[in-house]
């Protein structure tokens, strides 16, 4: 297992949404709507022996210009826990991640408003995912 | 050897290694206290070192997988089985890394642990029988 196939993993399980792009790592120029996946922290030695690792990462969601009337009902549709737009339902759809982790939670989604690409004011959220592998 | 932190100690239970889903171990060897003051103790209480007993605490993460600790812990409440807690981080007991061994009655279980959202986990606590032994090889 390394950080690579989780991130992998998560972007797999984010594809599930249609319509969302994704990206494993943060990309210069992202065309929305997009997921971009970070990691943020590691906690280490949960159990003895290396037995488990904690990692953090911040799910980054772009979904397209603020000034575009749908663009927060989107928004809303990823925010949501359930249905088939959730970010939430999405990235726990496989929470082993095909085996690379042992369990994850998306813990919380945060952030949301507007942020600036590129001279372009978009719409977006961050969801917080505690992956244990 | 030096101070260390504790982040590799070996935990088996009846030879199945369960370290990886152990988060916390303590094995405390008490000495009951025999009272043995009387007229010539000058106005203090005086006691000696009276039968020995230990006690075997273990924090784990939940795992109900096969042979992983919950599955191990399943059917062995109400038996005795063997402790054997390596210190310093070891993996062999050595004099730096000694290896300490008890037999425990497994007294209690808990399967099922744990708020909504949080890890699942369980800790147990049991008496041991017998001496606890000590190797440094």
């Amino acid at each position: 297992m390394s950080i690579a196939d989780i991130r992998s993993g998560l972007a797999t399980n984010l594809a599930t949404i249609s319509g969302l792009r994704t990206a494993p790592e943060l990309i210069d120029n992202p065309s929305p709507p997009v997921a971009l996946v970070n990691l943020e922290s590691v906690d280490y030695d949960q159990a003895y022996q290396s037995g488990l690792t904690l990692y953090n990462f911040t799910i980054t969601v772009i979904v397209g210009r603020a000034a575009e009337r749908t663009m927060q009902r989107k928004l809303d549709s990823y925010i949501q826990p359930t249905g088939s737009q959730s970010v939430k339902v999405a990235v726990e759809s496989d929470r082993s991640l095909s085996g690379y982790a042992q369990d994850l939670r998306v813990t919380n989604a945060g952030s949301i408003g507007s942020i600036q690409i590129n001279d372009q004011t978009y719409l977006a959220a961050e969801f917080t995912v505690t992956v244990y592998a | 050897m030096s101070k260390f932190i504790a982040t590799g100690t070996q935990v088996s239970l009846n030879g199945s290694d369960i370290s990886s889903s152990c988060a916390r171990a303590e094995l405390v060897i008490n000495a009951a206290e025999v009272a043995t003051t009387d007229f010539g103790s000058a106005g203090w209480t005086e006691v000696i070192g009276g039968l020995k007993s230990g006690q075997v605490s273990l924090d784990f993460h939940s795992d109900f997988g096969s042979g992983a600790v919950s599955a191990l812990f399943q059917d062995l409440v109400g038996t005795i089985g063997t402790v054997v807690l390596i210190a310093a981080n070891g993996t062999a007991a050595s004099a730096t890394t000694p290896a300490y061994t008890a037999e425990v009655l497994i007294n209690s279980f808990t399967p099922i642990a744990g708020a909504v959202g949080d890890l699942s986990t369980f800790s147990v606590t049991f008496p041991t029988t017998g001496e606890v032994s000590y190797a440094t090889a």
